[in-house]
């Protein structure tokens, strides 16, 4: 009688391991191309060429003046007025608004210490030094680095900063700017993003825990296929991050309303090249200057012109508008965007992987369903 | 890049013999094409042209009508150059439909042209009838071919005729010692740069252009490739560009690929 039960029961989770294998659509290919897109999150580490990253009383501040709209030169801008914490570091915006309409649609800040470059052009290599550029823009901040230092010199945080930094009245105009860069780089880096149903199928892929795996729905499991294979979206949005931290041609258009264009990385490299703020330059707090090979080794190149960087795609059903310009106003546009793309507004040596999906309306929404599975970490 | 950049802003562009004066271009690979007829005016193009001192251009266009247009705008600068598509989108298979003969008939009783082309071509593309009539087209009227496509489809258009003038687009994409070899083998073989920037950086060229351009200084020239509307406003930069790695080359040489081989080329009937 015993012996026929441990039959029954062996038999019974036979059939449920069938059962739990059938549950999962990928291939063993694709399994292992889905594992590269973890693990999630990643460590966190601090950021070597600044000096501030990771210390509490930097991040405590850094989110202080986050949300200190007496940086602008008007008074009434700050760096959350655009990157909206309630929205997701967004505004909602197509284009974000400043002083005047900015060129470009206000990004996330999710996760930056997973990128190389930043903003949409790269004009920057490292995230102190982006944190840098909104104070100086004119149509956002609108400060020189004499009035920013002018304006700490008797500002209410000043005695605040000076524990972290020294004596503001020591240092030069472009140091405080750096040093103001790097302490809200401190609070801007410890926003990462949680992990998603996606994350968990990952991982439980991972163990071969098929069981697991197998809640991962199904409609999510076929737009992975579809975002790994006959999409070929992982070329671009790869890694833990979704995104491979370069430039591409997406084939939107880059004209300006107002006229002209928005050169997108070509003005990248002229205002990286240009720029005192690099993890090459004397700012950077790293003896070692770690990643500043990147910029030493940059090169102009005529497809830069109207290349943008590939965003993440961690929280993206939550972004909204999408694009450099926020041309596209959901993922469903987007999608249609890829599945119809312009072939005629590319060079034919230039992109090669873009070609127009002709995905069927299905086929879009599993890729949807599997989207909405990076954006579901609450 | 930086080269041509630290001088304007260190105000030193007056200092340096080769900055006297700016250097012409002859831009010898650009299209105005549907798409940007409808976002760019042909008097701001001319601006654009003007600007970037470019004195003469080679203007193709996906459906002729905005090479026209320019040429009406600007007949001191606009070169023109015949299509044999009217679409972009057709790149891959213009070759294979008869009525490119009649659309290029057309256009030939209409207008005058100095060239055939940018027209897309691989290996045994060029044996197709559309593209052997074509070439007797361009054969009958002393055209250039302005091709894009590979070292094949080269051999075979020089098979097809001996004789013609052949300019390469984007130099087939190949590198210096193979574009040596089609340049040593057909001697009414030009070169365009165009969507190519990896001969120099920040105003030096590499050892293997550099040499090349040295040995063959009357077969290169210049072009934006101005392939989506948005990238006229590229024209400028390209020019500067060109003129940051000109300055790596004896002056009489960067002055033939700036402007003369282009000129020597059309002239070369």
């Amino acid at each position: 009688m015993r012996l026929l039960l441990l039959l029954k029961q062996a038999v019974l989770l036979a059939g449920a391991s069938t059962a739990t294998q059938a549950d999962i659509l990928l291939s063993d290919a694709e399994i292992a191309q889905t594992l590269q897109h973890g693990p999630w999150p990643q460590v966190a580490q601090t950021d070597p060429s600044n000096r501030f990253s990771g210390n509490p009383n930097a991040i405590a501040l850094g989110q202080t003046l986050f949300h200190e709209t007496s940086l602008s030169l008007s008074g009434d801008l700050s760096c959350a007025t655009c990157h909206q914490p309630e929205q997701d570091f967004t505004d909602g915006r197509a284009r974000g608004l400043g002083k005047a309409l900015l060129k470009r649609n206000t990004q996330s800040l999710w996760n930056m210490d997973q990128f190389r470059w930043f903003g949409w052009s790269g004009d920057t290599d490292s995230l102190w030094a982006q944190s840098i550029t909104p104070l100086f823009h004119s149509d956002e901040m609108a400060h020189s680095p004499q009035s920013l230092h002018g304006l700490m010199l008797g500002h209410a945080t000043r005695e605040q900063i000076e524990t972290l930094t020294g004596p503001l009245d020591t240092v030069s105009p472009e140091e405080n700017a750096a040093n103001l860069g790097k302490i809200i780089a401190a609070y801007v880096e410890t926003q990462r993003s949680g992990q998603t149903s996606f994350d968990r199928f990952r991982d439980a892929l991972a163990v071969d825990d098929l069981a697991t795996a197998a809640n991962y729905p199904k409609d999510a499991q076929r737009g992975l296929q579809l975002f790994l294979g006959e999409g070929r979206c992982s070329f671009c949005h790869s890694g833990p991050n979704f995104s491979n931290s370069e430039f591409h041609d997406a084939g939107v258009p880059y004209f300006l309303a107002e006229g002209g264009v928005d050169e997108g990385r070509h003005a990248g490299i002229l205002a990286l090249q240009s720029s005192p703020f690099t993890l090459n330059s004397a700012y950077s707090d790293d003896p070692e200057k770690t990643g500043a090979w990147a910029v030493r080794n940059v090169r102009f190149n005529h497809a830069n012109f109207g290349m943008f960087r590939v965003p993440s795609l961690r929280r993206v059903m939550h972004t909204a508008p999408y694009m450099h310009d926020g041309s596209l106003p959901d993922i469903a546009a987007v999608l249609d965007h890829y599945n119809t793309i312009d072939m005629e507004r590319l060079h034919s040596d230039g992109e090669a992987i873009l070609r127009p999906l002709n995905m069927s309306q299905d086929q879009l929404d599993d890729l949807a369903a599997f989207l909405a599975t990076l954006s579901d970490d609450g | 890049m930086i080269r041509f950049i630290l001088p304007c802003a260190l105000g030193l562009s007056a200092l340096s013999p080769a900055h006297a004066e700016k250097l012409p271009i002859f831009d010898a690979h650009i299209h105005y094409s549907h798409d940007a007829v409808l976002s760019v005016p042909p008097t701001e193009i001319v601006e654009i042209l003007r600007k970037a001192g470019v004195r003469k251009a080679l203007v193709s266009s996906s459906d002729d009508r905005g090479t026209q247009l320019l040429l009406e705008a600007a007949p001191d600068i606009i070169v023109p150059a015949l299509r044999p598509y009217s679409r972009r989108g057709q790149t891959g298979t213009w070759m294979h439909d008869p009525a490119t003969i009649d659309y290029l008939e057309d256009k030939f009783s209409k207008f005058e042209y100095e060239a055939i082309g940018e027209f897309h071509a691989y290996g045994d593309d060029i044996k197709t009838d559309v593209i052997q009539a074509m070439i007797g087209m361009a054969k009958d009227r002393n055209l250039i071919l302005h091709h894009h496509g590979d070292r094949e489809a080269l051999d075979l258009i020089f098979d097809t005729w001996p004789e013609a003038r052949v300019l390469w687009a984007h130099s087939g994409f190949e590198d210096p010692d193979d574009i040596s070899d089609a340049l040593n083998t057909y001697p009414t073989l030009w070169a365009d740069l165009a969507y190519r920037s990896e001969m120099a950086s920040y105003g030096t060229l590499y050892e293997g252009w550099k040499a090349l351009f040295l040995a063959h200084p009357d077969r290169f020239m210049v072009g934006t490739d101005t392939f989506a509307p948005e990238r006229w406003h590229y024209v400028g930069p390209h020019a500067d560009f060109s003129r940051s790695w000109f300055e790596d080359l004896p002056d009489d040489v960067a002055r033939k690929i700036a402007y003369e081989n282009a000129e020597t080329m059309l002239a070369a009937k």
